[in-house]
């Protein structure tokens, strides 16, 4: 699935993610990941992201990834929308 | 995406960008929620909780010198949250809720974010401050948090030991389950000298004021533990959610006239107005879009702000000069509101204003520039008689009411039952004052008569009340 438009999810408050997506001419999904708690949580973070990126099949887009320390539910969350918005 | 939490989060990062937005260069928005897991933010004890850290957190905006603020305050599928625009820069801002969130006795409970116009955010990290440690076990919290380290019951008993009591709204101290202590008035006796001079103790006697009018019964037509009177939209239950969201304005009212610097003091009314329309909203706000108390909140608003302006000058606080002092700061008020009435659509209009167009009457404006001629004259000399001659509270109140209904042109009567009302509202008073009143077992007689009738007819003379709450204020003055 490709993304089309840039799309966003979820916010900047504690305990959220914000997850911002933009389309690219690359076909691989490039990933930047912040993160508040990112010495405990950084690699899980990203091991989530790009579990999510395989399971969609999304291509042709940058995901940057903002953590306010989400759970790891909310961050599913936050990356399905925010994929499901840019691919719709 | 199916989750109403995660919904609802967004849709206030969506309000508080929004509101971001439209901030003036030097203005900042403060945002509140709770520090507290999903299933302990939501429902009645998140609420309450979130109530009263938020006024709370206006109480502090004001002590810091930074007014009071433009607020909102909802309940969301996420928990509760309010918002708050000030007139200071994003630091300045952030500062004070660093402070409440550190200095507050409630403050860990709370999670505060400031944000500037256009939406930029200032975090402890970029002030060099350490960050939030955990509720539970001093930790940093956000990895604690993100882990889920700690279980519901942990956190929940770790709330309740900074609270004092039960999850809930802060300063309910009773164990949870047991029943709610009976509300009673107090002792017999006089109010003379009850009230002490400090803005705080102004503002509580404006609070037992509300309560003390609210509680007395019966009230013909009027809201009381026992009634609805004439309401159907309104309860006992509606007054006390109204009173505790207006307690710290009537203590921010005499701050305003305590602080007054200027000369003449009319000049105080611009600030006393801005004031009063945020109280406004807080009142709707508990009441769930009720009007409990919008004329009360000006007339007794005004009369804490007199008391604080003669306390600050170091005059004698006296039930007559107070109201004098409130005269003097809305003179002119009738012909100023009153002067651009006619072009304005009906729709917009106070029922004091709709009032004036069809009868001329000046409503509690007019009674206000009067100094109270029906309180000072009427209602507050039979209320001190009615407590001298050994009549409770309650029922020297209900007297007073009683002198009220036969001397006010009660705007809400008008508007509602017209002038048949005002005359029913007179004879039936008189009547009852002429059976001996509360005091003789034919007056309590007649009295619940009119109670029965009032109701009946949709009558209810809230403006007597707003009275009535008045003179219940000024009795604690001397003379």
């Amino acid at each position: 699935m490709k993304a089309i438009k840039d799309s966003v999810a979820g916010s900047l408050e504690s305990s959220d993610v914000l997850v911002t997506l933009r389309p690219s001419s690359e076909a691989a999904v490039s990933l930047q990941v912040e993160s508040i708690v990112m010495k405990q949580y950084g690699r899980r973070i990203t091991a989530v992201a790009e579990e999510l990126v395989a399971a969609t099949g999304l291509s042709g887009a940058s995901l940057r990834i903002q953590d306010r320390g989400a759970l790891e539910c909310t961050l599913r969350a936050r990356l399905e929308t925010a994929i499901a918005r840019a691919t719709a | 995406m199916g989750n109403p939490l995660l919904e609802a989060r967004e849709a206030r990062w969506a309000r508080r960008l929004e509101l971001a937005r439209g901030l003036g260069a030097g203005g900042s928005l403060l945002s509140l929620t709770l520090r507290l897991p999903a299933p302990l933010r939501v429902g009645r004890e998140g609420a309450g909780l979130g109530q009263g850290l938020y006024a709370a957190l206006r109480r502090a905006s004001i002590d810091a010198g930074l007014g009071p603020g433009r607020g909102e305050f909802r309940l969301s599928a996420d928990g509760p949250e309010g918002y708050l625009e000030l007139d200071v820069g994003l630091a300045e801002a952030k500062e004070l809720a660093l402070g409440f969130e550190e200095g507050h006795p409630w403050g860990e409970l709370a999670d505060l974010d400031a944000m500037g116009p256009g939406g930029s955010v200032l975090g402890r990290a970029e002030l060099g401050r350490r960050p939030r440690s955990c509720l539970v076990c001093g930790a940093e919290a956000a990895a604690c948090v993100a882990g889920r380290s700690h279980g519901l019951e942990e956190i929940r008993r770790a709330a309740e030991v900074l609270l004092g009591g039960p999850l809930g709204p802060p300063g309910t101290r009773a164990a949870s389950g047991a029943a709610a202590p009976e509300l009673t008035l107090g002792p017999r006796g006089p109010w003379a000298g009850a009230m002490g001079e400090s803005s705080r103790a102004i503002g509580e006697a404006a609070l037992r004021a509300l309560v003390a009018e609210a509680a007395a019964e019966p009230k013909p037509g009027l809201v009381s533990p026992s009634s609805r009177g004439a309401h159907l939209d309104m309860d006992y239950g509606s007054f006390l959610a109204s009173a505790a969201a207006l307690a710290p304005w009537f203590e921010t009212f005499a701050r305003l006239g305590r602080g007054f610097g200027g000369r003449e003091p009319d000049e105080l009314l611009p600030s006393l107005r801005a004031a009063g329309l945020e109280a406004e909203r807080d009142m709707l706000a508990a009441t769930g879009g009720v009007n409990t108390h919008k004329g009360l909140i000006f007339s007794l608003g005004l009369l804490c702000a007199a008391s604080g302006l003669l306390a600050g000058r170091g005059e004698r606080l006296e039930a007559g000069a107070c109201a004098r002092m409130a005269a003097r700061i809305v003179r002119g008020i009738c012909e100023r509101d009153f002067a651009g009435l006619a072009g304005r659509e009906a729709a917009t209009l106070s029922s004091g204003e709709r009032l004036r167009l069809g009868s001329g009457l000046g409503g509690a404006r007019a009674e206000a520039e009067g100094g109270f001629p029906s309180v000072v004259g009427a209602s507050l000399p039979r209320l001190r008689a009615g407590l001298s001659a050994g009549l409770g509270r309650g029922e020297a109140l209900v007297d007073a009411l009683l002198v009220l209904f036969g001397q006010v042109e009660d705007s809400n009567v008008l508007a509602r039952c017209g002038p048949e009302g005002l005359e029913l509202l007179r004879s039936s008073s008189a009547r009852a004052l002429g059976l001996g009143g509360m005091a003789t077992e034919a007056g309590r007689e007649a009295v619940a008569a009119m109670n029965e009738e009032f109701a009946a007819r949709r009558l209810s003379p809230g403006g007597c009340a707003d009275l009535l709450a008045l003179t219940a204020f000024l009795a604690e003055l001397p003379g």
